[in-house]
């Protein structure tokens, strides 16, 4: 049966509801999860069918010998589907519940209906080691660092995307790295790049030298969003250890002040490789690979109200 | 004098190298305008018109991704299984999901420039979608009315052959998708040498009025019947840009580090019984044969592990509930019921003679791997390769021929639905039962039953799932198909073009005088 539920939670709440319904079945029962890679991963939901069994005095057991209950989520192109199918007698009993896709993707807060909007700030073959918004909100540009054969560059951007400034960072001498970090803060006329165990700084005028100095390297911490919707905090979240696959951002409700509200996801085309959060609260710039093209990314994520 | 020259040569260089970088740091920034990508496929014809397409058919998949070029559909389905605005901006149904308004875009021209009514969506949806829907053109919208509920009906207008489409009198079609059919070479005996063949050319370019924006390509050049080991050498050695990629060459291509994409699953091959003849008739011989199948063997040996065995009707990625299907061999089992069924019955001392269509050589080394398997269960399966229908199809053993009792084919999935394609499924292949209908297949339990119900009866057997293989050349960029094989090339651009990019608008518009407009094609 079609659920109208908008996450996979109330969804497997459903489900166990219908599962309790079976006639003639008897726990303990053991469970067995057939699951999309990418459903398998996330465990929620299957904590909530066995919690949920277990208020139906349905019980869970690992004995072998236990009547065996196959619980499925597959995702199809329009819905995720989840099945449990279990044998009463001769006979399979099955039941399905479908969940819209597009509903899980971007769940309906009862609260603080809040979803994401995505954008394309930037794309470059060189790898980009993060992206920071310009001191001066009004032109709209972004500051972008770049680690470009093996050498340090930050180019300053206007809101079209054009390269108005490009200053290197050799000074820096940075040991060439497999893995290079960097964090750059745009203050206006000038900037800092954060570097492993180093502060550097410098201004856009064309010419100018950066001056760098020994300091114990204190990388962001985890970046917050506030909701326009209801100033809600929304902490940005994610996975980035695998660079050859998708990354998922996740924005998920900032400790107590949100609990019990569902998380945003928000899938990229690779590897998410650096967020931050600086100067609007509402937004952030997201730098990420694209395994599509092999190109580098910055994206800009805005929370925005309504579903 | 040396010196000068050195300066001037010096000079130079660097002009060329700052011109170079200027050049690479745009091109990095934007996607890149221009050039001609060029295609090739195994199909020796295609058809751009919907209205001829064969639910189920083989040759459907080509037609629907070159169809794609030039047409477009009321709305369709993103990644995230988010239905998107194309033709239509906006849509709403009633509780009962039996009346639908769909508000079209404003301004969409066909690509010779002519104004999209409301009467064009109309006309070629009546014609491609089930008969019993209700079409009416209400100004600048359509409304859609069913006698039974259909909950599904975006899946199904997103997919599959509902495209939107002009007919002009002379049976031509006009699209307003992001190409339109430029050129169409039929294959024809090369000049210098009539006894070999030059293949059919089709040439799709950029319909700089696309509603959606200039495609970032000029061009589509497609190349029809090119062999599938051909293909591949093309896309080595940089003659082709986006070529098919048959099965059994998927982990050469691997091995010889080309990029190949492969879709979900979307060809099914299964075996039919032959209702009307005594043998297929006799569930005892249906369950021996069943049992008898290895298609873990015909997946991951045969096919080289670049397909999954089939369980069900309707593929685990479509319906969701597949894996609950099981279909183990058990060859003592099938041994067993072959003792005790008559010497003499279909199997026994006669073969049961079973049909290939000669759709290419993977057919029929399934058609003889069925024939092995069956034989291990003392099952005799004579194969019998039939040659009219290569396009595949799931028709119905043919009636004319009475000893056949079994039909290898093979079904395309081409819709959204999983309602919509059991249903035409069920269809084709005469599996009807008096008590079902479409308002209960809408409901997914329901569907699982009567999927449950066929494959119980064994009158169809289904042995491997297939995905679409593809390679694609380096250069092409944002190469971000659907999982259920639409190739989107629109989106598509190439790092580097044959021809001077052309920023968008900026071309002539197509001469579409010279434009056949996506008739049906059959070069």
């Amino acid at each position: 049966m079609p659920a109208d539920s908008n996450s996979l939670d109330d969804a497997a709440r459903q489900l166990a509801d219908r599962i309790a319904a079976i006639p003639n079945l008897h726990s303990p029962l053991r469970l067995e999860f057939h699951a999309d890679a990418n459903l398998a991963a996330d465990s929620s939901w299957q904590d909530t069918l066995r919690q949920e069994l277990e208020k139906h005095h349905l019980t869970i057991t690992e004995e072998p010998s236990a009547p065996l209950l196959k619980v499925g989520a597959v995702e199809t192109p329009t819905q995720l589907v989840l099945t449990a199918s279990t044998r009463i007698g001769d006979r399979d009993d099955v039941r399905i519940v479908a969940v819209t896709r597009a509903a899980f993707t971007a769940p309906a807060l009862a609260v603080a209906p809040v979803r994401i909007a995505r954008q394309l700030v930037y794309e470059t073959s060189d790898r980009i080691l993060d992206a920071s918004a310009l001191g001066n909100a009004a032109e709209g540009g972004l500051a972008v660092l770049l680690y470009r054969n093996e050498d340090l560059v930050a180019l300053r951007l206007d809101s079209s995307g054009a390269v108005k400034q490009t200053v290197s960072l050799a000074a820096a001498s940075l040991h060439a790295s497999r893995d290079p970090r960097g964090e750059l803060t745009d203050k206006g006329a000038t900037a800092e790049v954060l570097l492993p165990g180093k502060l550097c700084e410098f201004t856009w005028a064309a010419g100018a030298e950066p001056r760098c100095r020994t300091k114990k390297t204190e990388w962001r911490t985890a970046t917050v969003l506030t909701s326009p919707c209801d100033s809600s905090d929304w902490k940005l979240e994610a996975r980035g250890d695998d660079w050859s696959s998708a990354d998922l951002l996740q924005i998920v409700p900032d400790a107590a002040a949100r609990s019990g509200s569902a998380a945003l996801f928000n899938e990229f085309p690779g590897p998410i490789l650096s967020i931050n959060g600086e100067r609007d609260p509402g937004s952030a710039l997201i730098g990420a690979r694209n395994l599509h093209t092999g190109n580098y990314e910055v994206y800009k994520i805005t929370l925005v109200c309504g579903n | 004098m040396r010196f000068t020259k050195s300066l001037w040569f010096a000079g130079i260089s660097a002009a060329l190298l700052l011109l170079l970088a200027a050049t690479a740091a745009s091109a990095a920034k934007r996607p890149r305008y221009g050039g001609t990508l060029r295609v090739e496929m195994f199909a020796t014809s295609v058809s751009l018109d919907p209205r001829e397409w064969k639910s189920g058919s083989l040759s459907v998949r080509e037609d629907e991704k070159l169809a794609a070029l030039v047409y477009d559909r009321l709305v369709t389905l993103d990644d995230y299984g988010r239905f998107q605005p194309a033709l239509a901006i906006e849509w709403s149904h009633d509780a009962a999901a039996k009346n639908w308004q769909f508000k079209l875009r404003p301004g969409v021209v066909f690509s010779d420039g002519s104004l999209l009514t409301s009467a064009d969506v109309v006309a070629s949806l009546q014609s491609v979608l089930p008969a019993g829907l209700q079409l009416t053109a209400i100004d600048t919208a359509i409304s859609i009315h069913s006698p039974h509920p259909v909950p599904d009906l975006l899946e199904q207008l997103a997919s599959g052959r509902h495209f939107v489409f002009r007919t002009l009198p002379d049976d031509t079609l006009l699209g307003t998708g992001p190409f339109y059919v430029a050129e169409i070479s039929p294959a024809a005996p090369y000049e210098t040498n009539p006894l070999a063949t030059k293949p059919a050319r089709l040439k799709f370019r950029a319909n700089e009025q696309c509603w959606a924006g200039r495609p970032f390509l000029d061009a589509i050049e497609v190349t029809l019947g090119e062999p599938p080991l051909r293909q591949l050498l093309d896309l080595q050695v940089g003659k082709a840009d986006l070529v098919e990629v048959a099965p059994d060459l998927v982990r050469k291509a691997r091995q010889d580090n080309l990029r190949v994409w492969s879709s979900a699953p979307k060809t099914l091959l299964a075996l039919r019984f032959d209702e009307s003849q005594p043998a297929s008739a006799d569930d005892h011989l249906r369950e021996a044969l069943a049992l008898s199948m290895d298609r873990d063997t015909m997946a991951n040996v045969l096919l080289q592990k670049q397909a999954e065995p089939a369980p069900a009707l309707l593929p685990d990625w479509l319906s969701g509930y597949a894996f609950l299907f099981e279909s183990p061999m058990n060859l003592e089992r099938a041994k067993e019921i072959r003792a005790s069924l008559p010497a003499n019955e279909a199997g026994g001392t006669e073969p049961l003679r079973l049909r290939v269509d000669a759709g290419g050589d993977l057919m029929k080394l399934l058609g003889e791997r069925v024939a092995v398997n069956a034989r291990q269960a003392n099952l005799s399966v004579q194969v019998v390769t039939h040659s009219t229908s290569a396009s595949g199809g799931a028709a119905a053993v043919s009636p004319a021929n009475p000893s056949i009792g079994v039909h290898l084919f093979a079904w395309h999935y081409d819709s959204l639905s999983p309602r919509a394609e059991l249903e035409a499924l069920v269809k084709q292949l005469h599996l009807e039962q008096a008590a079902e209908s479409t308002q209960a297949l809408a409901d997914p339990e329901q569907r699982y039953a009567e999927e449950r119900r066929i494959l119980e009866d064994r009158r169809v057997l289904p042995l491997v799932l297939l995905p679409e293989y593809a390679g694609i050349a380096a250069p092409v960029r944002n190469w971000m198909p659907a999982r259920w094989g639409e190739w989107r090339l629109g989106d598509v651009w190439l790092e580097k073009g044959e021809s001077t990019p052309t920023a968008p608008n900026s071309g002539a518009s197509p001469d579409n005088s010279a434009a056949p407009h996506g008739k049906g094609v059959h070069p």
